[in-house]
């Protein structure tokens, strides 16, 4: 065993259908609003359900000229993280970009193939992104960064994926500064697909509830920026938290269905726990997957309940897709940005929706208004995919690191 | 932490040339491009569009996956799938169901048919239309969860899609999870299929050679190069820590040194960017003392105008005069992460013909291929991206 360096989150962007901002985001999210209506992107008259968590039309996105969606969206939530950076910095070969999406440019693809079928010519240059690299690479190309640039498209852990990616590249001393987070958009692919597995409930989507019936899908952007503690010391960077610990694991059970028992879900906050050196009693809060489809809810309690033990009834818990509905590929970079933000604030903010929790999941879901957080707290922000695929980051108050900016790292 | 060296142990691999290296090695050997007709019969692509694909063909993957499997599965998730059942019998291991087996699988498009297929569902038929045994095989990571699910593979699991550099990003994220002892055994590699939209969209960005002028071949490094031949395929290899694979009595096919990842900002959405100078710092400054000592190269070049006069400019800056260089694109294509799988086939003294397409090199670029036996010690494997992504990783012979 030998120190790693810890790693400190010195900025934060979002976009959502809350709007474009961070402050926005946190002011709606404490007061407990969701922002999930009818859906303008596309026709919904051939759907089963008609609402989703749009960005609102008139939200101010980056420009880019033939962009698509989720790549102004990246751009957008970027640009604020980085505010106050010196450009210098990150136009460097220290400088990188880790960056999740599930959809890339889906939604232009979709029109390009319409307009194919029709035998008309859609419009080319969005469909530069259509591999889902194109947003985080257009951050990279926005933000001039040398360093490394991976796009990681793991369905809906994309984000929390690309996080701990970038937690490994400067903790292994490959980089000092990673924009990280994620990007999507919404098309009717997705929405047309969860809808075929009877996963969207077609109100806004009731997390932890005893009627929930599905999510409500989302689109956006969330990006974390971090730094190496010693690296946003030396240049006097304003510090949020401390990025400590993630932890990937996968159920092997069932491509599109959680591992019932939530096994692999289990696992993955086990080791992002023993990353960052901290027993599960240590857990002040969690902002769970928490899609609001019944076999997910049921297999977070039950992962939580492996994991804490009865104290899993006790440990404040929320779901912010209840807010913004499921970023898919973006969920873990929106849901970071709020974690972070209960961690500033102390604040956990409540999962929108009217009804009681279901006692059944045994959890104290955050209900009605935000709940106050001790001073000291050590946040999980989980996910769960297609592909049994498990991601789940741990952050923590400033006042965990030591005196010399390091810590144990088990491997 | 304390690292752990990590070794390749086995390697499956299938594409043009068919199924295993030695399929690989006998079109290498012949220096050949693996081509065939793309199926246009949707109506895709416009008049003078690019007309080949070195397509996988019909492939008889039942020694790997039953007809029931596969009927379950995409044919991307088919390919990967039997592509790690391929390597894990390679590297003698019959049972890996742990929380300590890892997967990082690189893919550029995804399963493109089948979201293709549901696409055109929801376009003609309407929303209600959607199938849900194609949305959840649509996803990009759905074959690396196949594999999970396939082999009970229960630890870190990731699929990265950076477009051609998405191979060599996989390998090194696997490896950093064995090394970092996250895992004792990844699955790590590539795979691809290459569907006649993305064929076409392709070819919309005159990323492919065409038919007419000097012909629809890819010619890397050639004078005459104007675009490159898309591929399909998979390559999957299993990564394991050198002291417990040593320990198990395994048959070590490399070591896995460092990989350097880098960008380079001033590519185009779509195309290659022009800063070689920035890159080769990068890559000396990650690896000036092992540069030196690479004797072989396995190029990225493809045939793409600006790609290729890119790596061109890298590969000059970087490595000593007299370094082999290979590429093997002219052969398989691009995509499906056949260089990986040539890469382990230098390192085992294999044979590379001289592809006729590439015998007019391009005097500015300064690289002719190498041909003739390659007995490789230490390889540079190379994968610079259009969009800007590059990385490049060491393999050495064990």
């Amino acid at each position: 065993m030998s120190p790693s360096p810890s790693v400190v989150v010195t900025g934060l962007g979002a976009v959502s259908s809350l709007g474009v901002g961070v402050d926005r985001q946190w002011r709606a999210a404490l007061a407990g609003r969701a922002s999930i209506g009818p859906i303008g992107l596309f026709d919904t008259a051939s759907h089963r359900t008609t609402i989703a968590a749009e960005v609102p039309k008139d939200a101010e996105l980056a420009p880019g000229r033939g962009f698509s969606r989720a790549e102004r969206f990246a751009c957008t939530a970027a640009a604020e993280a980085v505010q106050g950076l010196p450009p210098a910095v990150l136009r460097s070969p220290r400088a990188g970009v880790f960056f999740g999406s599930s959809t890339g440019a889906l939604h232009e693809g979709e029109r390009f193939l319409a307009a194919l079928l029709q035998h008309r010519e859609g419009e080319l240059a969005p469909l530069a992104a259509q591999q889902n690299d194109g947003p985080g690479t257009a951050v990279a190309r926005m933000l001039g960064v040398q360093g490394p640039v991976v796009t990681f498209s793991t369905a809906c852990t994309s984000a929390n994926v690309a996080l701990a990616a970038a937690l490994d590249a400067l903790q292994s001393g490959e980089i000092d500064v990673a924009v990280a987070g994620g990007a999507d958009e919404l098309c009717e692919i997705t929405y047309a697909g969860f809808n075929s597995l009877r996963s969207v409930d077609a109100r806004p989507t009731l997390p932890f509830r005893t009627s929930r019936a599905g999510l409500s899908l989302g689109e956006g952007a969330g990006v974390l920026l971090l730094e190496t503690l010693a690296h946003a010391e030396q240049r006097g960077a304003p510090m949020l938290c401390e990025l400590a610990g993630a932890g990937r694991s996968c159920d092997a059970h069932h491509v599109s269905a959680p591992d019932p028992d939530g096994t692999g879900a289990a696992a993955a906050i086990r080791m992002a726990l023993q990353q960052a050196g901290l027993p599960p009693d240590a857990v002040t809060f969690v902002n769970a997957h928490g899609t609001g489809t019944p076999h997910n809810d049921d297999a977070e309690s039950k992962a939580m309940l492996a994991v804490f033990g009865a104290r899993s009834a006790r440990i404040p818990v929320t779901s912010t897709k209840s807010l913004v509905g499921h970023l898919l590929g973006a969920a873990g970079g929106i849901e970071a940005v709020f974690t972070v933000l209960s961690i500033v604030h102390r604040q956990l903010p409540p999962t929108a929706g009217d009804e009681p929790a279901d006692p059944a999941l045994c959890l104290d879901v955050v209900l009605q208004q935000a709940r106050a957080l001790p001073s000291q707290n050590a946040g999980l922000s989980t996910n769960l995919a297609f592909g049994g695929n498990n991601a789940v980051l741990l952050f923590r108050s400033l006042g965990f690191l030591g005196s010399l900016g390091f810590r144990s790292l088990s491997p | 932490m304390t690292r752990r060296e990590v070794v390749v142990t086995g390697v499956g691999c299938i594409g043009p040339w068919g199924i295993g290296l030695p399929g690989l090695a006998k079109a290498l050997q012949q220096g050949l491009p693996l081509t065939s007709p793309i199926d246009r019969s949707a109506g895709y692509h416009r008049r003078g569009a690019a007309t080949l694909l070195a397509a996988c063909g019909e492939l008889d993957l039942s020694p790997w996956l039953s007809p029931q499997q596969a009927r379950r599965m995409s044919i991307l998730s088919q390919y990967a799938v039997a592509t790690a059942r391929m390597a894990l019998q390679d590297a003698g291991l019959a049972d890996v169901r742990s929380d300590r087996t890892a997967v990082a699988l690189a893919t550029a498009f995804g399963p493109g048919t089948f979201t293709e297929q549901l696409a055109r569902q929801i376009l003609e038929k309407g929303g209600k239309a959607a199938s849900p045994f194609l949305f959840t095989d649509c996803v990009a990571n759905a074959a690396s969860g196949q594999i999970a699910i396939d082999l009970g593979a229960r630890g870190p699991n990731a699929t990265i899609c950076q477009r051609e550099a998405g191979p060599l990003l996989a390998l090194a994220h696997g490896a950093h999870d064995v090394a970092a002892g996250r895992a004792d055994v990844c699955l790590a590699g590539a795979v691809d299929e290459m569907s006649p939209l993305s064929h076409a969209i392709l070819d919309r960005f005159r990323a492919l050679a065409r038919p007419g002028g000097h012909g629809e071949v890819a010619r890397p490094f050639d004078r005459r190069r104007r675009g490159f031949l898309a591929g399909e395929g998979a390559t999957i290899v299993v990564l394991e820590a050198e002291a417990s694979a040593r320990a198990r009595g395994a048959r070590l096919l490399c070591r896995v040194g460092p990989t350097v990842r880098a960008f380079d900002p001033s590519a185009g959405r779509a195309s290659f960017g022009r800063d070689h100078d920035a890159l080769a710092r990068t890559l000396l400054g990650r690896l000036a003392g092992t540069l030196c000592e690479v004797d072989t190269v396995v190029s990225s070049a493809s045939g793409a105008r600006r790609g290729d006069a890119l790596e061109a400019a890298v590969l000059r800056a970087v490595c000593p005069r007299h370094t082999n260089v290979l590429v093997p694109k002219a052969v398989h294509g691009e995509y499906g992460g056949g260089t990986l799988a040539a890469a382990l086939l230098a390192l085992r003294g294999a044979e590379f013909g001289y592809p006729p397409a590439c015998n007019e090199p391009d005097g500015a670029l300064g690289i002719s291929p190498a041909s003739g036996r390659i007995e490789a010690t230490r390889v540079l494997c190379s994968a610079l991206a259009a969009g800007g992504a590059a990385a490049w990783s060491i393999l050495e012979a064990p």
